[in-house]
């Protein structure tokens, strides 16, 4: 199974989506809260070079922003 | 078998016709991106009538689930329609293809493929997207947490950005074009009294500066000619919208800012057989409640077509 980190914030609405996402194809993933976990702040930020949410690492693939059929295709889901 | 009727998007539009479809046994095909419309990134909305306060997000969660409740007669594709045009092989239909390469043929079309979030086009803004410019601000306020941001835009989305950002945020300058703020008169006396915003008027920003991340904007005071810059590490842009009218240019007549031109009594676009409804079109006031109305109407006189020809 491919590791999945997701970097959020509370309030981030397509956070809500991409976890959404993965809970209903059965994927584990870790999240981190950015917006108080300032150490994984700035892991998401060395990652992705950019400040905005969600950042996601597919097995050390970088996301930014709840790209649904870039994140299938990494993760191999269909339909 | 072609579809009676193609939906194109998944805001409160396309769900109303949806829904309004699916009661009338029309046999329907919606294609949608995702649901909610440009609301979903709302943290709170006072005005959708049945709701005294809903976010964005359960909003969305709620017309989802409606429109599927009705799966017996709506097929739901979850793509991006790229394009409409005549069928090749029979001129009485439409023909759809999608993002995911997918076509569809239908005798009526009702395009709500609604709108998306309009750029300043200054320097600086496109090199330094995601790093402080920033076009979701409850997604991204809790990160600008001690530091001073700048919020361009005084319609309902500014109003909105300030209230995202005033928990987090030292300072927050709310930057406008105009000489008054716009918006709700309630937001607008609720955010006057937060202590850490200062509004300046007439001024339009020219450039966001920056190396890696946004360090200051730089604008232009109308009143005076003089251009000033402010130090600050976020900039959120809120400045209305844009049709997402791509899918049928050249197809339907649209005006100078590319919303398509419907009838305001039927929804009918200039092509026979395709209407329209939300804020991908000429209509007045992009609100939810509006799109819904006018997409039923849509929907209705589209299905009196299907039955009369007329």
């Amino acid at each position: 199974m491919k590791k999945i980190t997701v970097y959020s914030t509370p309030t981030c609405v397509y956070c809500v989506m991409a976890k959404n996402f993965f809970t209903k194809n059965g994927l584990e993933y870790v999240e981190y809260n950015v917006a108080e976990d300032l150490k994984a702040r700035q892991e998401m930020v060395d990652k992705s070079h950019q400040l905005g949410v969600p950042v996601i690492d597919i097995d050390g693939e970088i996301f930014v922003g709840f790209d649904k059929s870039a994140i299938s295709t990494a993760l191999g889901i269909t339909g | 078998m072609p579809y009676d009727i193609v939906i194109i998007g998944g805001g409160p539009a396309a769900v109303s016709a949806g829904v309004y479809a699916a009661r009338k046994k029309a046999k329907t095909l919606l294609v949608a991106e995702s649901f909610g419309g440009q609301s979903i990134v709302s943290a709170d909305i006072h005005n959708w009538i049945g709701e005294r306060s809903i976010s964005g997000i359960v909003l969305a969660e709620k017309l989802e689930e409606h429109i599927r409740g009705y799966k017996d007669d709506v097929d739901i594709w979850s793509d991006r329609v790229e394009s409409v045009t005549r069928s090749a092989s029979d001129t009485n239909l439409f023909s759809i293809t999608t993002k995911a390469g997918k076509s569809a043929e239908a005798r009526v079309v009702i395009v709500c493929s609604g709108s998306s979030r309009k750029r300043l086009g200054i320097t600086g803004e496109d090199r330094l997207d995601g790093k402080g410019v920033v076009y979701c601000s409850i997604c991204d306020a809790p990160l600008f947490g001690g530091k001073d941001v700048a919020v361009v835009g005084a319609g309902n989305a500014g109003l909105e950005a300030v209230i995202d950002l005033y928990p987090y945020a030292k300072k927050i300058y709310m930057v406008n074009r105009g000489a008054t703020l716009k918006g709700d008169a309630v937001t607008q006396e609720k955010i006057k009294t937060f202590p850490t915003v200062e509004f300046i008027f007439n001024a339009i920003p020219r450039e966001i500066m920056g190396d890696s991340f946004v360090s200051s904007m730089k604008y232009k005071d109308i009143v005076t000619g003089e251009e000033k810059t402010l130090a600050v590490e976020g900039v959120f842009i809120e400045i209305g919208s844009i049709p997402n009218s791509g899918l049928v240019k050249g197809f339907v007549e649209t005006d100078e800012i590319s919303r398509i031109k419907v009838d305001p009594r039927t929804m009918r676009t200039s092509v026979v057989g395709v209407w329209a409804a939300g804020d991908v079109t000429d209509s007045l006031y992009q609100q939810n409640n509006i799109a819904a109305g006018d997409a039923v109407r849509a929907l209705l006189n589209a299905h009196t077509y299907l039955h009369s020809g007329k």
